[in-house]
């Protein structure tokens, strides 16, 4: 299981979609500027921060998102090693440790949004901050493929049985990819079939009523933490 | 009787509307192929099919909307789908949260100029009629978007050296995207396949 | 009042609706009974325009669906064969609210329209249920739901008994005509006549593309087994 919205009545629930866009891509660009040891340390607390408003556990979050992790920890490996003796340089891998440790406090920031951010919200922010046809486009486009991601899986899930109770696994790994593309492309192209037919059906439209987003007080801090890793992200440069 | 004021609804047209459906049923699709894996020979860890999606998306459904898809992809993705390799999702990623988001923002670009490629144009024709050279040719190139970008991100979130990069980022992948290609052929050339 | 004119359509050599002139007024509860392939599908996806004649014409409140489509599209609701598959959205509300949305109706309205077409089909409260966890019957109830809160004056219905076990289908019916009762056309599209009947006011037969019975269930009942239509 992925990590995805979860009802909730957490901090980070009640806030609007944007200002916690606005934290995610204030606080990488914080991150990037201040890959140092001490801010590092700085960020760490914040993520915890981020992460207890969202009632959303560090651990769980972790094992989430497993499959990263090895990739994240390769960087250093592979700086730090050398052919010949010493074989290993460690201040080569420092840096690369330390980008390292960034990305997984990014990616606790971006699982509090996952975890308390509907599907509704996020599309609604989307096309108010990308006007017009190609914010209702993305908006629209990214909200289908939140409802269809779960049963295209199944399908890819359930034409994967068949062909391993069916041709078993004896066959070339180049033909059993090509059988499984090729039902899944099917199966993606009938399923938008269907969909369009219920899509002009329902008056499928360039301009609907969005959904209802509404600042509160809680945005206010917010958006202040936000403006806050803004300004520790340019700090430096002034 | 009807409270609506529906002369100033703007209808998106039939086949838009199609397109639209095709673009994000096709992006959900390779977002479901990052959970799909295979092992290949020489490679030590299974490898999705993601890039699989992408070339496919090009092919299929042509440079405009097979691009497209690819941006409601990454749109999909930036709001929460949990759609990027490892399940990850979240704006911070496309904007070098991970070491991966080089690969993503190549996704579109590859899809529009793998369909730009094989049907030598904006026009979507039928891409079993493609010669093999076209289609190969255009993988390829496809395939080297997909990594030049993905090795500068890789370089540009992580802090190690283009070599390295190189190492982790392309060396293990070549035969595997070797055979994808391949599966992507034997797909157009399939009589089981659903053209556009 | 919905109203087909010398209505052909083809897909290419074969041709799956062959002339048929229909009126269906409104407040009606016609059942529209034929085997597969008789043409059922692909007449009733002119009423609202997802298809266009190659000759002819369809015409719905006097106005031709073409020239209309979106006065067509309100007035004359559609839901689909496995509706399932024709969710747009992930959860039950956010999907039902999406075609009021369309038509750009101010945020109340379109709440007030999602409750009432949900508890029309008795599934208020089940608004934040996520669709592709819901059994056959009630993803049917809600893609019903979902065509009602466009305040439709005829809803069709392709096949909405497929996969329904039998306590889901009486409660369908129920909803149904509950519904006509309260002066929606329904217009049912079936090959198995049981349950519906005692709720039609009309029968009409077809096969190969043509109207071969138009009538009472009593008149018609005794022609249905040799067009393969499962009588009551």
């Amino acid at each position: 299981m992925t990590l995805v919205y979860e009802p909730g009545s957490s901090f980070a629930h009640r806030l609007d979609p944007r200002p916690k866009l606005a934290v995610q891509v204030t606080f990488v660009a914080a991150a990037f500027v201040h890959t140092t040891p001490a801010g590092l340390v700085v960020l760490t607390g914040l993520t915890l921060g981020v992460l207890a408003a969202a009632r959303t556990s560090v651990r769980r979050s972790l094992w989430e998102y497993r499959i990263v992790l090895p990739f994240v920890a390769a960087a250093p490996l592979l700086q730090g090693f050398t052919l010949g003796a010493p074989w290993f340089v460690i201040e080569e891998a420092v840096g690369p440790a330390l980008a390292g440790y960034r990305v997984l406090l990014v990616l606790l920031v971006t699982a509090a949004y996952v975890r308390t951010t509907s599907v509704r919200e996020s599309r609604a922010a989307l096309q108010r901050l990308v006007p017009g046809r190609t914010g209702q486009f993305l908006g629209m486009g990214a909200s289908f493929v939140f409802r269809f991601l779960p049963v295209l899986q199944a399908d890819l899930g359930r034409i994967r049985d068949a062909h391993r109770s069916r041709l078993g696994t004896e066959r070339p790994v180049r033909e059993r990819i090509a059988l499984l593309a090729i039902a899944g492309f099917n199966r993606a192209f009938d399923r938008a079939d269907s969909l369009a037919l219920a899509l002009r059906a329902r008056c499928f439209a360039w301009n609907p009523t969005l959904p209802e987003l509404r600042y509160t007080r809680w945005d206010v801090p917010a958006y202040a933490f936000a403006l806050g890793l803004a300004v520790a992200a340019v700090y430096p440069y002034l | 009787m009807r409270n609506t004021t529906t002369s100033e609804v703007q209808l998106v047209g039939d086949e838009t509307t199609l397109n639209i459906a095709r673009a994000a049923l096709f992006a959900a699709l390779v977002g479901a192929f990052a959970y799909v894996s295979f092992p290949f020979p020489g490679t030590p860890v299974p490898v999705t099919l993601q890039v699989l999606g992408v070339f496919l998306a090009g092919i299929l459904l042509g440079p405009v909307w097979g691009g497209a898809a690819l941006v409601l992809y990454l749109a999909a993705g930036a709001i929460g789908a949990p759609v990027f390799s490892g399940g990850t999702a979240g704006v911070a990623i496309l904007l070098g949260g991970e070491p991966t988001f080089g690969y993503l923002w190549s996704y579109p670009i590859a899809a529009a100029l793998i369909g730009l490629v094989v049907h030598g144009g904006l026009e979507v024709r039928d891409p079993s009629a493609v010669g093999l050279p076209r289609l190969v040719g255009a993988m390829v190139a496809g395939t080297a978007v997909i990594y030049a970008l993905g090795t500068v991100g890789f370089v540009f979130v992580t802090g190690v050296g283009v070599v390295e990069a190189l190492l982790a980022t392309v060396a293990p992948f070549v035969v595997p995207e070797i055979l994808k290609m391949a599966a992507a052929v034997a797909v157009v050339r399939s009589d089981a396949i659903r053209a556009g | 009042m919905i109203r087909t004119e010398g209505l052909v359509h083809r897909y290419g050599e074969t041709t799956a609706v062959d002339d048929v002139s229909l009126t269906i007024d409104d407040g009606e509860f016609v059942v529209l009974a034929g085997a597969n392939g008789s043409g059922k599908t692909t007449l009733v996806r002119h009423f609202n325009g997802l298809l266009e004649p190659d000759e002819g014409e369809v015409r719905v409140d006097g106005v031709r669906v073409g020239d209309d489509l979106l006065a067509a599209r309100t007035a004359v609701g559609m839901v689909f064969q496995n509706p399932r598959d024709c969710f747009v959205a992930a959860t039950v509300a956010a999907d039902v609210a999406f075609g009021p949305e369309n038509l750009g109706l101010p945020r109340e309205e379109i709440d007030r329209r999602v409750a009432t077409a949900l508890a029309a089909v008795g599934m208020d409260d089940r608004g934040e249920d996520r669709v592709d966890r819901l059994s056959g019957g009630e993803q049917a109830r809600v893609a019903i739901a979902g065509a009602l809160a466009m305040e439709p004056s005829h809803l069709v219905l392709d096949e909405p008994f497929g996969g329904l076990d039998w306590p889901a289908r009486r409660r369908l019916v129920a909803h149904l005509e509950s519904l006509h009762r309260r002066g929606t056309s329904v217009i049912v599209v079936t090959h198995d006549l049981r349950d519906v009947d005692r709720l039609a006011d009309r029968v009409v037969v077809l096969s190969e593309g043509t109207v071969v019975a138009d009538g009472a269930v009593a008149s018609v009942g005794p022609e249905l087994v040799q067009y393969d239509v499962r009588p009551p």
